[in-house]
């Protein structure tokens, strides 16, 4: 409990300051809406407008050279600002400085800036991402599905995604004995309509056009 | 099978798609090239292509992933690869399942080195919720890392004769490993899926005889490594296929995330142990090697020196060995041990509020940490949302195996397609954790 009210006290005081944040150029440094800090790691928080911006600037300029990860956070049913959150985890190798930056996202879950361009493992975690949220990474080359099958309907790791339930199988007849009989019982309907209609095979043909295969 | 036709497929009478289908369909971004496989298409310079399937189910995949692989005579001239066969959803199970309860799932990512796996989760937790194992417990974590680290690399540079020819090598490889996985068997009971640490601690203390266990392989294991590299370094068949294939360089190794040895031996000096100590890495001296050359050759070298320093860590690590307790000292996280449980109130009371669904370890509401550990494969990072809730509001993975598998369409693009099996052998990657 106290540890709660520590942080508490923490997030009510001054934006605490990182040296990264700092040594951003005031546009980008406004861009950035609030900085989190837990366990003395730092996350900067952003809308997704301005990620492209500070990636760039974070590469190019504080030479953040090793991008760790790409991942998102879905807030469904929560109080926050939008539902999605992009995750960013860069390392600076020289001085083994390591950032987060967490971009908001709407919705819609489009829009955001692939930066496959400035780091290529960010082709695959933005991959992944894509298949794993439906979130769609413009420009990205090869936004295909990873780990799915191609054909898949859902984002398995939105929160409106069902774990539970009856199941694939019951999609199917199958024979259940009853008294002495073996009896075919119906199969189920079960919702395979999953998430926020980005599944159907229209949004996935839509993808494909818009990122541009060219690039190579 | 007339080449003046054009195009003609291996079996007589396959309809052949139309020559627009072929030119859609053999760009890159489009996946559907199964029913294409097996087939020869004319291009400009009158030379002829062939799409081959390379897996899923080939000894050489080491686990289940495609490989699709366009020819042009016996040169690779485009690569794509399908992966996902062994998808579990172990992120989304992570969400329905508590802290405690997903330590099991980590064993079967990389299930040659669990061990790692339920190091790298605990550590991750632990540091979410801001607690310290005692020293001892750090200790053992860190002894038995490392032979869970040596057991890994042993296995790679076994498979990777085999997959060169050189069978025995495997076999002598399964043997040395058979060290391992009996000490990894007296500590725990499981040899490979071993669900050993627990949030702040480890499942119960060592038994008594683990010194002498840990004593004798390290008088027993090192002549068995120099066997082993005697058998690769010195032989030529091995060096012909492995030297200068699948060449790296830093800024590209950087660039496309790649960690662990398959980083290192391309001039990457990064290792997690030394960078981000955790489990107390930072007390024992050792080296990171590392290579620069970046070719298949380098990747052994790597995996056998870094045998040396593991060796070396353990060494330390059992001459310091602390006395005490394995399991953190507040149990409001941590169970407390079984015997308590059934003789006291209020051990008692603490189990119940930690199984308990609803109950449990609750990290603080929003709070968010990355925390990477160094796995053989190389960074295991665990991203961890808490929502102040007994299960995380989400766990996201970062496997090695995957930055590590992502530049290889790349690296075997323009080398021969026996090229390509030397490198998926020497990055070592794991279709569990590659899939998770």
């Amino acid at each position: 409990m106290t540890k709660k009210k520590n942080s508490n006290d923490d997030s009510k005081g001054p934006v605490p300051s990182h040296p990264v944040l700092e040594a951003m150029p005031a546009a980008l440094r406004e861009a950035v809406l609030s900085v989190e800090v837990h366990q003395g790691q730092t996350g900067l928080v952003t809308r997704v407008e301005s990620v492209r911006a500070i990636l760039e600037h974070l590469r190019d300029d504080q030479d953040f050279d090793f991008l760790v990860d790409v991942t998102a956070l879905d807030f469904l049913n929560q109080d926050t600002e939008e539902r999605f959150q992009v995750i960013y985890i860069l390392e600076r190798v020289s001085d083994l400085t390591v950032i987060r930056l967490h971009a908001w996202l709407p919705e819609d879950a489009s829009g955001v800036p692939s930066v496959f361009d400035l780091w290529d493992s960010a082709r695959w975690g933005e991959r992944e991402c894509h298949d794993m949220f439906g979130i769609v990474f413009e420009g990205n080359p090869d936004l295909r599905r990873l780990l799915m099958p191609e054909d898949y309907p859902g984002f398995p790791l939105l929160k409106d995604y069902p774990l539970a339930g009856h199941g694939e199988r019951r999609r199917f007849p199958r024979v259940v004995p009853v008294g002495d009989e073996m009896i075919e019982e119906e199969p189920l309907e079960y919702p395979t309509s999953i998430g926020r209609g980005m599944h159907t095979p229209e949004y996935i043909e839509e993808v494909r056009r818009e990122s541009s295969p060219g690039e190579e | 099978m007339s080449p003046a036709q054009g195009k003609s497929s291996f079996k007589e009478g396959t309809p052949l798609p139309d020559a627009a289908t072929l030119d859609r369909e053999f760009d890159r971004g489009s996946r559907s090239q199964d029913h294409i496989a097996g087939i020869f298409e004319e291009s400009d310079d009158d030379s002829q292509k062939l799409v081959m399937n390379f897996g899923p189910q080939h000894p050489a995949t080491h686990g289940t992933l495609r490989n699709i692989f366009t020819l042009e005579g016996e040169t690779i001239v485009h690569a794509d690869v399908e992966i996902g066969f062994l998808h579990t959803g172990f992120e989304k199970l992570a969400e329905h399942m508590t802290y405690q309860q997903w330590v099991t799932v980590t064993d079967r990512m990389n299930y040659l080195s669990a061990i790692n796996n339920n190091v790298g989760f605990s550590v991750a937790v632990e540091k979410l919720l801001g607690i310290e194992v005692p020293p001892r417990c750090a200790a053992l974590r860190v002894i038995m890392s490392e032979l869970s680290r040596i057991a890994d690399h042993v296995l790679c540079v076994g498979l990777q004769g085999m997959d060169l020819g050189a069978f025995s090598v495997m076999l002598w490889a399964f043997e040395k490993r058979e060290l391992v996985y009996d000490i990894i068997e007296a500590i725990c009971g499981a040899r490979l899926t071993t669900s050993w640490t627990r949030i702040g601690g480890i499942m119960r203390d060592v038994p008594e005889f683990f010194p002498d266990l840990i004593y004798q392989f390290l008088d027993d294991f090192p002549p068995l490594v120099e066997e082993l590299h005697l058998m690769l370094r010195g032989n030529r068949i091995f060096i012909d296929r492995v030297k200068d294939v699948g060449i790296v360089d830093r800024e590209t190794a950087l660039s496309w995330g790649l960690s662990g040895p398959v980083g290192r031996s391309s001039g990457v000096d990064r290792d997690v142990r030394r960078d981000h100590p955790y489990l107390g890495y930072d007390k024992y001296d050792f080296k990171i090697p590392v290579q620069p050359e970046g070719d298949s050759l380098a990747r052994y070298m790597q995996r056998m020196e870094e045998i040396e320093q593991s060796l070396e860590i353990i060494r330390q690590a059992m001459a310091t060995l602390p006395e005490g307790e394995v399991v953190h000292d507040d149990f409001k996280t941590s169970l407390p041990k079984k015997h308590a449980v059934h003789t006291d109130m209020e051990s008692l009371i603490h189990h119940f509020k930690l199984v308990m669904l609803g109950h449990g370890i609750r990290p603080e509401p929003g709070a968010t940490i990355y925390v990477a550990t160094e796995a053989p494969c190389g960074e295991l990072g665990f991203f961890i949302a808490s929502d102040g809730t007994d299960t995380p509001a989400r766990i996201r993975i970062r496997p090695p195996s995957l930055y590590n598998f992502a530049i290889y369409p790349r690296m075997v693009e323009g080398g021969m397609v026996s090229d390509a099996i030397a490198i998926l052998s020497s990055i070592h990657v794991i279709a569990g954790e590659l899939d998770r």
